[in-house]
Parts: structure tokens; sequence; C-alpha cells
């Protein structure tokens, strides 16, 4: 899809003062670039907007006027940038970097400019870059595995458990298909960045014949599946640490499963629109992103990793130390880490997973 | 000063520009995007296309049509129940409130005043396991665990849309009571007609269309409902609001999305026109 043509009011009020101007006989050919609004608009995740997850932007930015607007999905994200969004800035998660770059979306990184850089590993600097270039800042992370009640379920140790007819009722799933799908690959020892049709064909019916295992599939972690583990409804669900770390701090009998066929993880990025009319905030804005009290904040009040290696390494709480495993070195070796997927794949992941939903 | 063809315009005008410009124009959208071959969302500025592929998709899955049929039969059921739940209720407004009938129909609408999802989210507290109802149930011996089936449940779906209905199902009844005569049950009165004859012969006549006004005020949306399905029905409870709504948001899969609302456009105005060429409103009223 080509690049819109975009013309922000701000771009406007410029275009039009400058015609004046000019006919006035005034400005020539003077080569000075136009001064950026002092506002950002953040395509975000509802509870992203709370200000403790951008407390060193406002801090060094008290005057910027920082406003938000929210897509509940990634697929949603991707359809309001799509549909000409005038946000600066936009978050997602792993697996959906290659279509911004195609649709031209998305602005490169300069990221000499970023004071925070250095504290990003590698790995996760990695994840933002497509063909050499940096376009995304890897911001926040987590684990997907199973949680599960010890009082109700015996030890976890694949993912399989989800499929399991003892906990009839007492399961939840996440209402995603892309995620159903990794699911299944993990299970039947599938590559799941080449999955066949007749591969998608026995997932379709494996997940339909699970349907009914669920008391409900979760779209919010913290609004649909955590009240649901807390007050005993659900025994064994698809879940992210936040939950598990919310769980444990209420003091029920949960763990988190190491599977045999390892955990799943996962990377939110931000990136800077290509019409934004305030790249040089925006770029401040995702350094401070990275920032110590903004990472920080993250992680004690979200559950949820931050790409500051500084950071994660002061976590001294043995809550999120057990959350995020960080006491376990070969964890990540075990870790699947989330694929790129192409429009196809989405299309008919996507699809597949609302067949399921209606059968 | 304006005569009725002058003032016509002035009347009509802005309702219909309105309804034009918030009801017609998005439907002719949808209806526009469901002929888009693409699989994602529709880049209105970009080069067109038509093709008939999305309704194939849709008619071509059984799983489809068979949740719009259930989500018609459940549409049906909290209609017929929601009505015949309001139907007291605004019989006594109309006859027996008297001078109260304002702080009665203030009562009413009440409920109205609180976000339609906080009530529907008040339901799902009642119904969980630590819930209003499993608690009393216990407290009196009755269940020694909480009862699974009260909530993510397709009961729990009907139980929570009757009760936000009944309110707005009491509205178009009570209006057409307010319009009987009271003489017509005077005179019923007069040739010797009990209360049960007069509230057959007269009053329930001259009440249907209220009351088949209020029983498709609430089966043509509650058709396309996701919002209480989505927080109390659960997996089981899933209506094909929620397949249309998945389309739009999880899968960005607007073209596929329009046309399953095409399909569930036609499908309810089809059954409308046929419920109302079977029930004869006039001849009911007379």
């Amino acid at each position: 899809m080509p690049p819109r043509l975009h013309i922000g009011r701000f771009t406007t009020l410029l275009a039009g003062g400058g015609l004046l101007l000019s006919a006035c006989g005034g400005l020539g050919a003077s080569a000075t670039p136009a001064p950026e609004p002092d506002e950002l608009l953040v395509l975000e995740w509802s509870g992203y907007e709370a200000e403790d997850f951008w407390t060193d932007f406002k801090a060094a930015n008290p005057e910027t006027d920082v406003a938000f607007e929210f897509g509940d999905t990634d697929a949603a994200i991707l359809a309001q940038m799509q549909g000409g969004s005038e946000a600066d800035v936009f978050h997602f998660y792993t697996g959906w970097q290659q279509f911004y770059v195609d649709a031209g979306l998305v602005k490169e990184i300069d990221t000499s400019q970023l004071t925070n850089w250095d504290k990003v590993p590698e790995e996760y600097k990695a994840l933002g870059q497509i063909d050499g270039k940096q376009y995304f800042i890897p911001w926040d992370w987590g684990f997907t595995s199973i949680l599960y009640n010890t009082e109700e379920v015996p030890e976890v140790t694949s993912w399989d458990a989800l499929f399991n007819e003892e906990y009839a009722g007492h399961v939840s799933m996440w209402n995603d298909g892309p995620g159903a799908v990794a699911v299944s690959a993990y299970v039947n020892g599938w590559d799941e960045t080449a999955i066949t049709d007749e591969q998608l064909a026995q997932i379709e019916e494996d997940w339909k014949a699970q349907k009914d295992l669920n008391a409900f599939y979760w779209s919010g972690e913290y609004t649909d599946l955590c009240p649901a583990v807390m007050d005993g409804t659900v025994w064994v669900a698809y879940a992210w640490q936040g939950c598990y770390a919310t769980a444990l701090y209420e003091g029920l009998p949960v763990a988190y499963a190491d599977p045999e066929e390892g955990r799943n993880s996962w990377v939110g990025l931000y990136g800077i629109s290509a019409d934004s009319d305030s790249p040089q905030l925006a770029l401040e804005f995702l350094d401070m992103k990275l920032a110590e009290l903004t990472c920080g904040n993250a992680v004690t009040l979200f559950y949820y990793g931050c790409a500051n290696a500084d950071v994660m390494a002061a976590i001294e709480d043995p809550i999120l130390i057990e959350a995020f495993g960080v006491n376990d070195p070969d964890i990540l070796e075990t870790t699947n880490f989330t694929p790129p997927v192409t429009e196809e794949q989405r299309s008919a992941w996507t699809s597949m997973w609302e067949r399921v939903q209606a059968d | 000063m304006l005569g009725r063809r002058g003032t016509l315009p002035f009347l009509v005008g802005p309702p219909l520009l309105w309804l034009t410009l918030a009801f017609l124009l998005p439907v002719v959208l949808i209806g526009a995007f469901s002929f888009r071959p693409e699989s994602g969302p529709v880049d209105i500025g970009g080069p067109g296309g038509f093709s008939v592929a999305q309704y194939g998709e849709v008619l071509g899955t059984p799983a489809f049509l068979r949740l719009l049929g259930i989500s018609v039969l459940m549409a049906m059921a909290i209609a017929g129940l929601a009505t015949t739940l309001a139907y007291p209720v605004a019989y006594f407004l109309a006859f027996r409130a008297g001078r109260r009938a304002t702080l009665f129909l203030t009562l009413l609408l009440i409920p109205f005043a609180v976000s339609y999802l906080l009530r529907v989210m008040a339901w799902k507290l009642m119904l969980g396991p630590e819930g209003t109802i499993n608690s009393l149930l216990a407290f009196v011996g009755l269940t020694d665990e909480p009862l699974d089936l009260l909530l993510y449940s397709r009961a729990a779906v009907i139980v929570t849309l009757v009760y936000v209905w009944i309110p707005f199902a009491a509205l178009p009844i009570y209006a057409a009571m307010q319009r009987i005569e009271r003489s017509h049950l005077e005179a019923a009165a007069d040739l010797g007609a009990g209360p049960w004859a007069r509230f057959l012969r007269v009053t329930l006549p001259l009440s249907l269309p209220g009351a088949l006004a209020a029983f498709f005020m609430v089966f043509i949306p509650t058709v396309g409902e996701y919002v209480t399905p989505t927080l109390v029905g659960g997996t089981e409870g899933i209506m094909y609001g929620n397949i249309i709504q998945g389309f739009f948001t999880r899968s960005a899969n607007w073209p596929q999305g329009s046309a399953l609302a095409m399909v569930m456009l036609v499908i309810t105005l089809a059954l409308v026109v046929v419920a109302v060429r079977l029930i004869d409103l006039r001849r009911l009223a007379t």
C-alpha cells in the first residue's frame, strides 16, 4: 500500500501562512525549518496513557500537550494507522513490524539521539530492525505461558493443559487467532512460521473441540482474566506474567508453567509515524520511555518487563524476580519469541479463529 | 407567516439530514465495503474493486449461519420475555398509578442514569461464583459449591439483556395504553364484562400494537448484540455480533465483517417484514 499524503493541521496552517507571506513579498527562499508543534498524539493500548508510563517525558516537557487515542488489538492499531491516524507515535507488539514498514507508515529512528539506547540489550534492539534499519524502539516485554491454580491442577508441563477435559469450564484462552496458532504449533511440534493449510485445518478442529472447556476467551489481562483467576472461576489459562504476579501478590495458590515446549515471549514496540508533524518530540518521548523511572513504573505497577536492562537488573522484589524468571539463567534458551507473520498468515489465522468462536 | 408547506422543510430537514449522515451513509459504506475483495482495512481513497467473495465466505461457512440462527432465537426469547415482563409495569403506570404515574415513570427510567456497561457489569458480579445469587444459595443451604452455570452461559446473556430492556419495552406499551379511551372500558363494564373480560376484550387488543412495537424495539438491536455476551456469556454465550466485532477489530478484516453485518441486516429486516405482514395490527386494534 502506498504511503498516504497526510497534511496535518499545523502543516496546513504553515502552508496557508507561507502562501500569504509570499503573496505579500515576504519570506523569500528561507530554508529555516518550521518549528514543531508542542503536542504529541500517541496511539496506545488502554491503560498505558497513565502518566506513570511517560513520567520522565512529562517532567522534562511539562508544557507539552500529550494526547492519546486507543486501539485494543494489534490489528486495530494497524488498521488505525492505515486508516490515516494522525498519531505521532504508535505502540504494537512483535509479529507486526513488517506491515508498518511495507505500508510506509513508520519513520526510521536515529538512535544516536537516544540517551537511553545503550541500556537496551542487543536482542531487543534487533527486534525493531528491518533490513538493517532501526524502525522501532522496544519497550515492554513479557512471557506467555500457562497460569494455573495449584490446588486444582497438578504440575503443568505442557501447553496441552489448555486442552485437558478434566478442567472443563475452568480454562481460559486468549481471544486471539495468532496466539491459538502458536500454542498449537508448540503442542504439535510444528514450525509456527510455516503452518500449512492442512495444519491450519487441524488447528481449527482442535480449537473447536477445545471451545467448551473455556469459561470464556479473555481479551483484557487485568479486566477479564485476573478477576476470574482470583475468584476461582479459572484454573488453567493462557496468561502473561502480569496476571501471575498479581495473583502472587494476592497470596493465591498459583504457578506459572515452564512447558517442555518452552514459554512464549512478546515485546512491545514503538514507532514514529512517517507523517508525524513532531518527529523530534516523538523521538524524545520514546527516549524518555526508556528512562529509569518510566521503565521502573512498567515493572512495578504493571508487572511488565521493560527494555532498560539496568531497571530489570535492579529488581529485588522476590515476586517480580519469580514472575520474570530473573533467577533462571536457562529460561530464555527455551523461550519461543513471537515471530513476524505475513499478511496471508494474519488473515488466515484470524479468520480461522472467528470460525472457531462461531462454532 | 409560513404556510404548512413552508414549515415542512424546516421540520423534516434537520432530522432527515442527521439520519442521512449518521445512519444511511454508514449503512451504505458498510454495504460498499462488503463487496471489496481485500481482507484487511478498507482504503477508502485507494483503488477500488468489486467482489462477492465475502458473501461466498459468509454463506459458505455453516458456523456463521448457525450462530446467526441462534442469535435470532435468543433475540426472540429476550424480546418476548422483556415485553411480557414490561406489560404489567406499563399496565400499572397507565391504569393504576393515577397521579403518581409520572413519579413511577421517572423511577422506571432511573436505571438509564447508570451506564449500560456498569449495569451489565453489576450482573456479572451478581452471577459470579462469589456473587449475590451464589452467596444467597449457599447461605440458605441450597448449595455447597457455587453454581457454574449462572455466569458465562447463554442463560446469563438472556437474563441480563431482559433486565436491560424491560424499561425500554414498557414505554411503547404504556403509550399505547394511554391512548385507550376509558369510555370503552366503561361501556364494556356497562354491558356486563368483568375485569378479566374487559382486559382480554378491550385493553389487550388495543395495547397490542404497543406490545409489538416493544418486541421489535428489543428484537432488532439484540440480534447484533456483542457487549453483553462478551461480559457475561463466555464461550457458550457468543452471539453473531461478536463475530462481526471480531472481524472489525481482532482481524481488521472490514470487508468480511461488513458482509456478515449486511447478511444480518437483511435477515433481520426480512423477519420484521414477514412478522408485520402476518400480524394485522389494524385488525388487532379494532
